[in-house]
């Protein structure tokens, strides 16, 4: 999600919450095997799930930072990722859209740098994954795999050498804007300049295509949705994005973009933060915008005012739950999570939806503070009466298919050369 | 069929007396040298070619009329591992110097992949082995100025894991953590940072390159390094007081730690009546390169072509004297006379050097074999100094490396 005003919200709960979920787990039960039945649970456990946006690499810059050691805050670490069956995890290279140029690109190297050493630092827990079948192979190994999508197209300061840089370390999808618009690609919270995507931004499609790099359309203006879904060789997908039929949030995507995503083979991975799930949650922020502005002064105050964007991120969380328990911003459960799933499901068919969290860099609903809830969505899917098989697919099946899917067209566009 | 009879015939009788009655005569020398050449790893580590990448009228799957190196003539020279250099000036530093590197990085994987059916990239020297048994000249990179990595100790494992395995740690002129030997010294030789980089270095398996370096800087590095370093393109001061060559001392030093010397074949390091000519006519190498630089902008490949087209004019004024190409082979000598042939190599700085005469590109390399050979030197030892020190001092890197992984 990141924009300083609501970003930062994520930890928030960690505070209030966070000693619950520490408490029930040190006592040995987790919180998914209380609340999530056996067929669930085992369903679950044998599934390969994978998640394809969170933003724990800003934290995983603080070389303190140590991913194998369960945190106190956050939604993501190694232990977590264990305890809630998180088989595969896309973290994200994110720096702001204003950081442009040179200066975006060594910032987005730190990061690739951050999430690689992650790796070499846990062999046993975690693998580098750059495919469809790494990935299973890892679960095959019991390993989590470790994956990365650049979030924004400004970071290859529009040059088309490190896009293809950014391949070579392992970068296997890029979001085409953040919040603002880059040199090529106009946003979807920014004021159109560009029409869409421009004739350079079209080339870098391409190529991203021909290396195997996923066109990633979340955060993108509907007009750069249509043209990069039109040059594009191969699917696309929405790594965390949900439905503006329930949340009318310029990030979500209408039904009409989420049909001619499917019709093309993508998917929309739904996109847990709050203000993208709940349209009470949204008219509240929108109706009062000093709450944002307050919250994003009380953020500045912990973090200090050269903050990291880790802490920001963190801390927006943390301070988003005190106004939630406060009663200024209305509560809003994790159920709405598979309302979106379901709704997409429904537009879009079941081959289609996934999930893409936002975990570290959003405001999580109640029930879904860390990666450890994920069973219950297992769970809730069953209830639903979704069939075992389908609610696979949702887990990580149908991202593990586009994954495939681009690889296959990056091969015969390499042939093709 | 006749002609092969005769031939055959020829070289048995050239065989039987040469070897039976008389010292080896030129033609048999010139056949066994031959052999002994193309069948052996012939391996450069220091290659400019890389700006060439950014021009759009080079091609280095065809034969140019200028220049050193393209696959024709490389296949022609039997030469089958070039280390492409990944440069940019000194004085562009921080994250441009990084995009910069990463640009020419680039290039070098697009050229490779471009050209798969002759070229593959190597990461180690089983690689390298691997290429030259599928009849493929191995590609590899070295950064060439320790400025490239923006003074920010990941992007040495950024590189790394793109494939860089050498680095060079300064250029011209002193970056932020490393003295040059052709500016005035800032941080006597390795800040405390430089020698955190070395260790990095060793860490991932890139050889510490210390061509370019101030002597103390040379010294430092090679007091820190775990691992044996290179000099990737300097020649021997004994013979050419060039500050871009090596004392004796030093030359003693790096190869007590198991290193090696790649031979550099630039006129003015290998020449001492060319580099005191040259010095006078232009000020030394740095102003050169600035004076072309004004008239070049950023373009380097156009840099390297005027200063070719600059000093073969010169020379054919008289204002520069000729040197030719076995000056190289004097320093070759020199260096194995100082520490044996396990600690001598080639880095020719091809395509961004001025070449003596008889050396102007890959195609003449069949020449420093034929040479040493008949200065008596066992193939053995003439393998070693076409590639096969630089493969060994390759592999002690690798296995520093996973050893420092491992802990």
């Amino acid at each position: 999600m990141k924009n300083i005003m609501s970003i930062a919200m994520m930890r928030a709960a960690v505070c209030v919450l966070g000693g619950f979920a520490v408490a029930t787990s040190l006592a040995g039960d987790s919180i998914s095997e209380k609340a999530v039945s056996e067929k669930a649970t085992k369903l679950h456990f044998s599934s390969i799930i994978v998640d394809t946006h969170d933003d724990t690499t800003q934290l995983l810059l603080d070389p303190k930072f140590d991913m194998g050691v369960r945190q106190s805050s956050g939604s993501i670490d190694i232990p977590r990722m264990r305890e809630g069956g998180l088989g595969a995890i896309f973290l994200s290279i994110w720096i702001p859209s204003k950081v442009t140029g040179p200066n975006a690109v060594q910032k987005a190297l730190d990061q690739i740098d951050a999430v690689r050493e992650q790796v070499r630092r846990h062999p046993k827990d975690l693998m580098l994954a750059t495919s469809a079948d790494q990935v299973r192979q890892a679960h095959k190994d019991g390993k989590i795999a470790a994956l990365m999508g650049v979030e924004g197209g400004h970071m290859i300061a529009s040059d088309l050498g490190v896009l293809r840089t950014y391949a070579a370390l392992g970068v296997r999808y890029m979001t085409l804007t953040h919040s603002g618009n880059d040199e090529w690609a106009d946003s979807s919270t920014d004021k159109a300049v560009h029409n869409g995507l421009t004739d350079f931004g079209k080339d870098v499609v391409r190529e991203m295509n021909r290396l195997g790099v996923i066109v990633d359309i979340s955060h993108v203006s509907d007009k750069t949705f249509y043209d990069a879904l039109e040059v594009s060789k191969a699917p696309l997908f929405a790594s965390h994005s949900s439905c503006r039929a329930i949340c009318d949030a310029p990030r979500n995507m209408t039904d009409q973009m989420m049909k001619d995503l499917a019709a093309k083979g993508g998917i929309v991975q739904i996109n847990y933060h709050v203000g993208f799930l709940s349209q009470e949650f949204r008219n509240a922020e929108k109706a009062d915008p000093k709450i944002n502005e307050a919250i994003a002064q009380e953020v500045t105050k912990r973090c200090g005012s050269d903050a990291n964007e880790g802490c920001m991120l963190i801390e927006g969380d943390r301070v988003t739950r005190e106004y939630v328990a406060k009663g200024v911003l209305p509560r809003v459960d994790y159920m709405k999570i598979i309302e979106h799933i379901d709704h997409a499901v429904k537009v879009a068919g079941i081959d289609h939806v996934g999930l893409g969290s936002d975990f570290d860099g959003a405001n999580m609903p109640y029930g879904m503070e860390d990666a450890t809830m994920l069973p219950k969505i297992t769970e809730a899917l069953l209830n639903k009466g979704y069939s075992e098989g389908d609610v696979k697919k949702i887990l990580g099946e149908n991202t593990l298919r586009l994954m495939t899917d681009v690889e296959r067209a990056s091969h015969e566009l390499n042939l093709e050369k | 069929m006749r002609r092969f009879r005769t031939c055959l015939w020829f070289c048995f009788v050239v065989l039987v007396s040469s070897s039976l009655i008389t010292p080896a005569s030129g033609d048999e020398i010139a056949e066994r040298a031959k052999k002994l050449h193309f069948s052996s790893i012939v391996l450069d580590t220091h290659d400019d070619t890389t700006q060439r990448f950014f021009s759009t009228d080079f091609d280095i799957a065809k034969r140019n009329a200028d220049g050193s190196i393209d696959i024709p003539r490389m296949r022609e020279g039997g030469m089958n591992a070039i280390f492409f250099s990944i440069w940019i000036d000194g004085r562009i530093m921080g994250p441009p110097a990084v995009q910069k590197a990463l640009d020419q990085i680039d290039a070098v994987h697009e050229n490779v992949r471009r050209n798969s059916k002759d070229m593959a990239f190597c990461r180690t020297a089983d690689d390298v082995r691997r290429a030259h048994a599928q009849g493929k000249i191995a590609a590899l990179m070295g950064v060439e100025g320790g400025h490239m990595i923006g003074n920010d100790i990941r992007i040495v494992r950024i590189f790394s894991d793109l494939g860089v395995r050498y680095m060079t740690l300064s250029h011209f002129y002193n970056d932020e953590w490393a003295d040059s030997s052709t500016d005035k010294p800032a941080h006597n030789g390795l800040t405390d940072y430089g020698k955190e980089i070395v260790r990095e270095m060793n860490r991932q398996g890139i050889m510490v390159d210390i061509s370019h370096v101030s002597d103390k800087t040379f010294y430092d590095a090679l007091e820190i390094s775990k691992a044996p370093l290179i000099a990737s393109h300097s020649s021997c001061r004994a013979l050419c007081n060039h500050v871009r060559d090596m004392s004796d001392d030093m030359i003693k030093a790096l190869a007590a730690k198991g290193g090696v010397i790649q031979i550099n074949y630039e006129m003015s390091f290998i020449d001492q009546p060319y580099k005191d000519a040259s010095d006078k006519l232009s000020g030394g190498v740095v102003a050169m390169f600035d004076q072309l630089k004004k008239e070049c902008g950023d373009n380097e490949a156009c840099v390297g072509k005027k200063m070719a087209e600059m000093q073969k004019q010169a020379v054919a004024e008289g204002k520069l004297p000729r040197v030719s190409w076995e000056r190289i082979i004097d320093h070759i000598d020199h260096a194995v006379k100082l520490v044996g042939a396990d600690h001598v190599g080639l880095g020719s700085d091809f395509d961004g050097a001025s070449m003596p005469e008889g050396m102007e590109d890959a195609s003449k390399l069949p020449k420093i074999t034929e040479a040493l050979m008949r200065k008596g030197y066992s193939d053995g030892d003439i393998r070693k100094i076409l590639g096969g020190n630089l493969l060994r001092v390759m592999e002690q890197n690798e296995k520093v490396s996973r050893e420092m992984q491992a802990q």
